[in-house]
């Protein structure tokens, strides 16, 4: 089985992160550049279906400059067998509709019998690349499953849902986005970080996949037109409490100050 | 574009809340737009809901009770919405920034060549161009974005506008099943884990456990016991979910999920980045710490600095009575 992971890269979580008022762009200086976190969701489960199905492989699919080779290497330390990297100045400036558009034209360059995403990115946080890839690809989009196994190419799921879940059968070739609660991803084993050094990245660029569509800035279907600074939240009053009672009265009072009871 | 599309998202028996915010708003827009104003709903109870959505100014609401709906996973919606779309012409389709909102919108935006934005906390019109407001990055940045394609859609976060009722003349029309499709996820069950329970994201008062409640019992007891009787929801941060007290569902911040309710209570939660980006835009903020030095003082608009396993029980109990007293 050909299992296809897509990854994104991200400025790290942890960091805290501000925007340069004058170029109105993330400021990268001391901001690491790492996997977006529930891409590692998506290799896990990626790793385990491989290992549970023997002859199989995972290759990991990634947008991304250059640059960002060694992060895309961790997914291969991590297990994923190869990497394919669609690096091109074009790229940049894609929306989502962009964005998996080029990814969809890369990953049926090699083909797949599944594609699997993390749920959502943690910087641009829209969750609807999946949805969007999956049109692309021409196949269905089993997205938010927290559990899933592969018998020959039938698939069954549990697909989260606000109140519980679905049980959903579906055959493959198909696209899973797996949330949170599906695996706890491994960490690269040293032998595993030695091995990814030997793996292959193939680099793509935009003129390899011969679109028959403008992406990036030019192909983008929406346009940024203004970036605002949030609304600053002062500092709001610290009261102490002397007990639990006297803690309630502080807050119901406040609360009725604010019309909210 | 110059119509506005709601996709009404719904349980079978009563439209999402977040739905009927849409659906009050729609109109509004394609008057701006200079266009009409329809609903789609489908799917099980469809007709009924249709009835529902005539106390909303809308112009069409378009219904199909197709059993394949409910029997097969999303893409039946987009096929419905595609062909609305078609009908309706150059568009902007509004879906709540939910799962299945995301899922129908990102597919059919995908289908249609259409600009897709999403986690829309404020929506305007200007010269017949549609401008999107969403936080970015945690809410570091506020973009705001036009579309540049015929078709726009636009998944709006729940609590973003008020649901009104108006009375307007919307005529119901039956949708026509889009011809030569077959469908390959199959819904086999659903399984109900939290009967009853308002989602995170829709309420629109949150009460939050962090560490500092110290295991998972509260969840159901205390926190459960103040969101109930506040009529909102349980949330919690990562550190929460991690240590395995709360489902991820409930987890608000940037691995979890971004809120605006009106009131958020913060119960044993210090305010890390990570929690604070989730919820910041949150109307009011209220933290329940032992310790008044914590991050969450710096942007929280009140802080009580106390025991949260006496405070909590009491405010549980001043909240009922209040509520008593108001009826």
């Amino acid at each position: 089985m050909k299992i296809v992971v897509t990854v994104k890269l991200v400025p790290d979580t942890n960091a805290d992160k501000r925007i340069d008022p004058g170029t109105k762009r993330l400021v990268r200086t001391g901001v690491e550049t790492v996997l977006n976190p529930f891409d590692e969701y998506a290799i896990e489960a990626a790793l385990q279906l491989k290992e549970k199905t023997g002859d199989s492989t995972v290759t990991v699919v990634a947008m991304a400059p250059e640059a960002g080779k060694e992060v895309v290497r961790k997914a291969l330390a991590m297990g994923a067998d190869d990497a394919v990297m669609l690096s091109d100045s074009g790229c940049e400036g894609s929306d989502v509709y962009g964005t998996a558009y080029a990814l969809a034209a890369a990953i049926k360059k090699n083909g797949f019998d599944l594609v699997i995403c993390g749920t959502q990115s943690t910087d641009a946080t829209t969750g609807e690349a999946p949805g969007a890839l999956a049109e692309f690809l021409g196949v269905p989009g089993l997205t938010y499953v927290r559990k899933f196994e592969v018998d020959g190419t039938n698939l069954k799921a549990e697909r989260e849902t606000d109140d519980g879940f679905l049980r959903v059968t579906a055959q493959l070739p198909l696209l899973v986005s797996v949330t949170k609660s599906i695996n706890e991803p491994r960490y690269p084993s040293l032998k595993g970080i030695m091995g990814a050094k030997k793996k292959t990245i193939a680099m793509l660029t935009l003129a390899d996949l011969a679109l028959d569509r403008p992406i990036g800035t030019d192909g983008a279907k929406t346009e940024l037109v203004a970036l605002a600074e949030p609304p600053v939240r002062g500092k709001g009053r610290v009261v102490q409490a002397s007990d639990g009672a006297d803690g309630a009265r502080i807050i119901v009072e406040f609360l009725r100050e604010k019309k909210l009871v | 574009m110059r119509d506005v599309i709601v996709y009404i998202e719904h349980s079978g028996e009563k439209p999402r809340r977040v739905s009927l915010e849409l659906a009050s708003k729609a109109k509004e827009f394609a008057a701006a737009l200079g266009g009409k104003a329809h609903a789609v709903v489908l799917g099980a109870g469809a007709d009924a809901i249709a009835e529902i959505l005539k106390a909303y100014p809308l112009d069409t609401i378009h219904v199909a009770s197709d059993p394949d709906v409910d029997a097969f996973l999303v893409d039946p919606q987009v096929d419905y919405l595609e062909a609305v779309a078609k009908i309706a012409g150059p568009a902007l389709v509004l879906v709540p920034n939910t799962m299945l909102g995301r899922d129908v919108g990102s597919r059919l935006a995908a289908r249609l060549g259409a600009g897709l934005t999403s986690d829309i906390t404020d929506l305007s019109i200007e010269g017949g161009s549609v401008g999107c407001v969403s936080p970015k990055l945690g809410g570091l940045t506020i973009t705001t974005c036009r579309f540049k394609a015929d078709y726009g859609v636009a998944a709006i976060r729940p609590n973003t506008f008020k649901a009104q009722q108006q009375p307007g003349s919307a005529q119901i029309v039956t949708l026509e099943k889009p011809a030569g499709k077959s469908y390959a996820m199959r819904v086999e069950d659903a399984v109900v884990e939290a009967a009853g329970e308002l989602g995170v994201e829709e309420a629109s008062i949150v009460v939050s456990g962090g560490r500092g409640v110290g295991g998972p019992e509260p969840f159901k007891t205390i926190l459960k016991d103040l969101a109930d009787a506040l009529g909102g929801a349980v949330g919690a941060s990562r550190a929460a979910v991690d240590a395995g007290w709360v489902s991820h569902g409930h987890q608000v911040g940037q691995t979890g999920k971004t809120i605006s309710p009106q009131l958020y209570i913060a119960v044993g939660i210090s305010g890390a980045i990570q929690h604070k980006v989730g919820m910041r835009t949150s109307g009011t903020i209220v933290a329940i710490n032992k310790d008044g030095t914590v991050p969450i003082g710096d942007f929280a608009d009140l802080v009580v600095v106390g025991d949260l396993f006496q405070i909590v029980p009491e405010l549980t109990k001043a909240i009922r009575a209040n509520a008593v007293a108001h009826t």
